[in-house]
């Protein structure tokens, strides 16, 4: 009789500590954040893609948003295939502008900002690369990406 | 807080409100004797603060990244990173204030630097500010933002309708609620529900005498370009917070059927954020998530082909955010016509008792939510919103232009013979009917094609093969017909509708030849006939079936199986063709169940379903027709019976092409749909869409007339790349379809599938974007669904289900 009251006992300890596990899981679920990402150009900056990642692979990206340049006004695009990928978001993101060369960026410039949601507890821990950047007339140009993250205000 | 208010405040818990009751389930299981220890086990788990860092990364662009700059991104697979052949990486995200690693790589030299000192420095209350704060918006400004908004009402009451006002005129001022938290506690307590301004009676003039009520979608913009038979439209939804709080605004709205919805984008201000496809279940959960933390979001639903829901959580008083939809589709054509539709309004649904998923029709202020189930919310007669619809519509036909109309007054400017420039004449066109665009091309212009288009990155093949039936046809004659006329009696039909039917089946009877035989059926709750068989169609046997046209009434609920079962479920007569034509204005919930039950029944008949009013549901009469093999036609209320009728007989009184099939040879096509080629009729196309593997080659049409078999062959031409989309949304059509009949899961997993890949909405689908950037102040606000007027034509008082009522169905 002891010994199976001890195993009620065992049973309820593994379902609750379970239960808090999920429910911490899904506290920690709810968090936002944002990701600036800036080119710094030495040319106008015609067209530009980038990957961004996180490492512990806890990045739902939930929104992706226009720079402050106004060659780039439409939200850019990005690939669905690797959005699909599940929770453990990575992301490639690109644009373009047909405008003047006058008109385009050069320096540093916001070209996006990604919205992300993080699912994990670990503080994020993003990867962010350059793919691509180039002038009007489709050269490759010298360019450094940089991001800022920050929460919503 | 009101009453009313802590129960919407509940509702709105919805899944983790669920998820919480069964966590607590689970406590109270356990003995209370452990829960020291388990939870001293739990705790450690720490909700963590949010991290946030800068950091460098440098990339001098190489030759081979010019291949990466064409615009769109690299599909995947880490294969254009690899292509670029200048990448750089770092890694960021630390938050301990040491600094990041500068990565510089030119060609193969990879240069890494500490540089800490030249980091740009991040505000470190953005870095380190626990996502979980909360910034209080200043009581001020909410005062100010609504002082705003009531000034900006007032000066528009004096400028206008008051200053108008004629001795013997009447004038009601009704009070606002927008700006008076405490009136939400009013019955009808939606967020300055009940409330506005004045209004004046002019009997002249339905609309001027209806209360505006404020609601929070302004404007719908439509703007489509059409090139050839493919329309690309973009909607947007101007949402504004007129209330005094904050809101959650719903609002259910068509598409068209057919619509290839592949884009999404949330507007605030300058800021467009792009919104992202998951899966429903999981675009649902980051919306709430957001919602519930002060967020700004949007979540975009489909609760049928041609029904979709619009969630914008978190608008501010005085406050805008846009939302832009883009879709394709392709347009219908008939003896020289394209027909671009855009829906306005979703119709009062009737959804037999015990379907698993109806919408519901609730008057406005009733926020009962049926479970399961969506509802849309109607205003009441004397009621109206200031949402008002502009469209415009760009057409690039290809070949000359020979004629436009349109359901709606219209500017039209040509540009060139092939190039039109279509708007409405009006900017504030109420949305309560189907806007029809209609153009006529030049005569023979339109032949039988063979489009085909090559995905570069995949090598997969898509093709679309529009077929027309030989002109020869047109001299044959028909065999005699078994003519099923069903009408929808119930009480949406009341009054118009119901009188536009009974005109079109009695210029139906006119043109019935000697050796056919009739009969007539109407279902409302339940089904009745003319007589126990179909009657010769003599003269004194057309004369009783118009007897029996002018004794049938509207009233009652839309038992649209019975209809079918007793139109269809019968002994067919081995010397006639039975040709069953449904009228109706197709306001029902339950498609599914009707087209799987046509699929069973149909046998050697075939349906010609006739949508009867201004704003039908398309997607219904274009279903029957499409399991039934015939054909849809639409009669709009001002449309002559007689001559959509005598239009229908020229259709089918010439033989079609029957047991259509196309010899492929070498071409290796897959994934062909419709998977069942209906029958071509005269001046009608059939269009079919596939894949293929390899290269195009020219393929073979052969069918049947009559005793006698025809064929002709077909070379490929290169078609848009839209052709991958419109492949991908008929695949998600027809998996839909099995899946009613089968419920498979394995089919509604391809649905999900298909949907992600292609990037498209579907049932299982949904786009989702939030503005993370900003946390709204306080809670997440009030919900305020978007009330909708009934569709032009239809009684609200027989269709839409009023607090009286004893359950929500």
């Amino acid at each position: 009789m002891r010994s199976r009251s001890l195993a009620v006992v065992i049973v309820a300890i593994a379902a609750l500590a379970a239960s808090f596990g999920l429910l911490a899981q899904q506290q920690a679920a709810a968090r936002f954040a944002v990701v600036d990402v800036y080119v710094d150009s030495t040319a106008p900056l015609a067209a530009w893609q980038f990957e961004l990642r996180e490492r512990h692979g806890e990045m739902q990206v939930v929104g992706v948003e226009n720079g402050d340049s106004r060659a780039y006004t439409q939200a850019p695009y990005y690939d669905r295939a690797v959005v699909d990928r599940g929770a453990a978001d990575r992301i490639i993101v690109a644009s373009f502008s047909l405008r003047p060369a006058a008109e385009l960026p050069v320096g540093r410039a916001r070209v996006a900002t990604v919205h992300v949601r993080l699912t994990g507890s670990a503080a994020p821990d993003f990867q962010l690369q350059l793919v691509a950047a180039g002038a009007a007339d489709g050269r490759p140009i010298d360019a450094k990406i940089t991001l800022d993250t920050r929460t919503g205000r | 807080m009101s009453r009313e208010r802590r129960r919407l405040g509940i509702r709105s818990m919805d899944n983790q409100e669920r998820e919480g009751r069964l966590y607590d389930g689970a406590v109270v299981a356990i003995a209370a004797a452990v829960i020291t220890v388990i939870v001293a086990a739990c705790v450690s788990t720490t909700l963590p603060d949010s991290g946030g860092a800068s950091a460098d990364v440098a990339a001098a662009g190489g030759a081979s990244a010019a291949a990466g700059i064409a615009g769109a991104p690299a599909t995947d697979d880490g294969e254009a990173g690899e292509a670029g052949g200048a990448l750089g990486s770092a890694t960021v995200g630390a938050p301990e204030p040491k600094g990041s690693e500068e990565i510089t790589v030119t060609g193969s030299r990879i240069a890494r630097e500490q540089r800490a000192a030249r980091m740009p420095s991040v505000p470190q209350a953005a870095v380190e500010r626990p996502l979980a704060m909360t910034v209080p918006l200043q009581k001020s400004q909410t005062a100010a933002s609504a002082e705003g908004g009531r000034e900006a009402r007032a000066q528009g009451v004096a400028g206008s309708p008051l200053s108008r006002v004629q001795p013997g005129e009447e004038i009601w001022v009704i009070e606002t609620v927008a700006v008076h938290e405490a009136a939400v506690a009013v019955e009808d307590d939606q967020p300055g529900s009940g409330a506005l301004v004045a209004f004046v009676a002019r009997p002249d003039d339905p609309q001027q005498s209806r209360v505006e009520v404020p609601l929070p979608l302004r404007h719908t913009d439509v703007h489509a370009v059409i090139t050839g038979y493919v329309g690309s439209v973009d909607v947007t939804q101007q949402f504004e917070n007129p209330y005094a709080e904050k809101i959650e605004a719903v609002y259910m709205f068509p598409l068209p059927e057919k619509a290839a919805v592949s884009e999404f984008v949330m507007t605030i201000g300058e800021r467009k954020i792009r919104g992202i496809l998951r899966g429903k279940e999981e675009a649902q959960r980051i919306y709430q998530d957001a919602r519930a933390q002060g967020y700004r979001a949007s979540l975009l639903v489909q609760h049928r082909p041609n029904v979709f829901e619009q969630k914008v959580a978190n608008i501010e008083p005085g406050k805008r955010i846009d939302v832009n939809i883009r879709y394709f589709h392709t347009l219908a054509y008939e003896d020289g016509w394209y027909s671009f539709v855009f829906p306005t309004v979703v119709g009062p649904r009737y959804n037999p008792a015990g379907f698993k998923d109806p919408v519901t029709a609730l008057p406005r202020g009733d926020h009962r939510e049926p479970i399961p189930g969506s509802a849309v919310r109607y205003l009441r007669p004397n009621e109206r919103s200031a949402h008002d619809i502009g469209i415009a519509v760009d057409v690039d036909a290809g070949v000359a232009i020979e004629e436009v109309a349109a359901s709606h007054a219209i500017k039209t400017k040509m540009d060139g013979r092939n190039r039109a420039h279509v708007e409405l004449a009006s900017a504030s066109t109420m949305p309560n009917r189907d806007f029809v665009l209609r153009f006529r091309v030049a005569g023979n212009a339109i032949k039988s094609s063979f489009l085909t288009y090559t995905d570069p990155k995949s090598k997969q093949g898509y093709f679309t093969l529009m077929i027309y039936p030989p002109s020869g046809l047109a001299a044959l004659a028909r065999r005699p017909l078994e003519m099923v006329f069903v009408i929808d009696t119930s009480g949406s039909m009341s009054g118009r509708p119901l009188e536009q039917a009974a005109a079109a089946v009695s210029a139906a009877l006119d043109r019935l030849e000697s050796g056919d035989t009739f009969q007539i059926m109407n279902f409302s709750t339940y089904v009745s006939a003319l007589a126990a068989a179909p009657l010769p169609a003599t003269h004194e046997n057309r004369d009783r079936g118009r007897r029996y046209l002018r004794s049938l009434s509207a009233d009652g609920g839309t038992e649209m199986l019975s209809g079918i079962r007793a139109a269809l479920n019968y002994a067919p007569d081995p010397q006639r063709d039975r040709f069953v034509a449904f009228l109706t204005d197709g306001y029902i919930g339950n498609e599914v169940e009707i087209f799987s039950e046509v699929h069973r029944l149909i046998g050697a008949a075939r349906i010609f379903s006739f949508g009867v009013g201004n704003s039908v549901n398309r997607y219904l009469l274009d279903g029957l027709a499409m399991e039934g093999r015939g054909a849809a036609a639409y009669l709009a209320l001002e449309d002559s019976a007689d001559d959509v009728m005598s239009y229908f007989f020229e259709r089918v009184s010439r033989p079609a092409l029957t047991d259509v099939s196309i010899d492929w040879r070498g071409l290796a096509a897959s994934q062909v749909y419709p998977r069942r080629i209906p029958d071509l009729f005269v001046g009608r196309p059939v269009v079919v869409t596939g894949q293929f593997k390899g290269g195009a080659e020219t393929i073979v049409v052969r069918g049947r007339v009559g005793k006698d078999r025809l064929e002709f062959s077909l070379a490929p031409d290169v078609a848009q790349p839209a052709i991958r989309t419109l492949w991908a949304r008929l695949r998600i059509d027809d998996l839909a379809r099995r899946y009613a009949w089968s419920g498979s899961n394995d089919l509604a997993a391809d649905i999900r599938s298909t949907a992600l890949e292609y990037g498209l909405m579907s049932a299982y689908t949904s786009f989702v974007a939030v503005d993370a950037s900003e946390r709204t102040a306080g809670e997440h606000g009030t919900t305020v669904n978007q009330s909708v007027p009934v569709p032009d034509g239809v009684r609200y008082e027989t269709t839409v289900v009023e607090r009286s009522a004893s359950a929500v169905r």
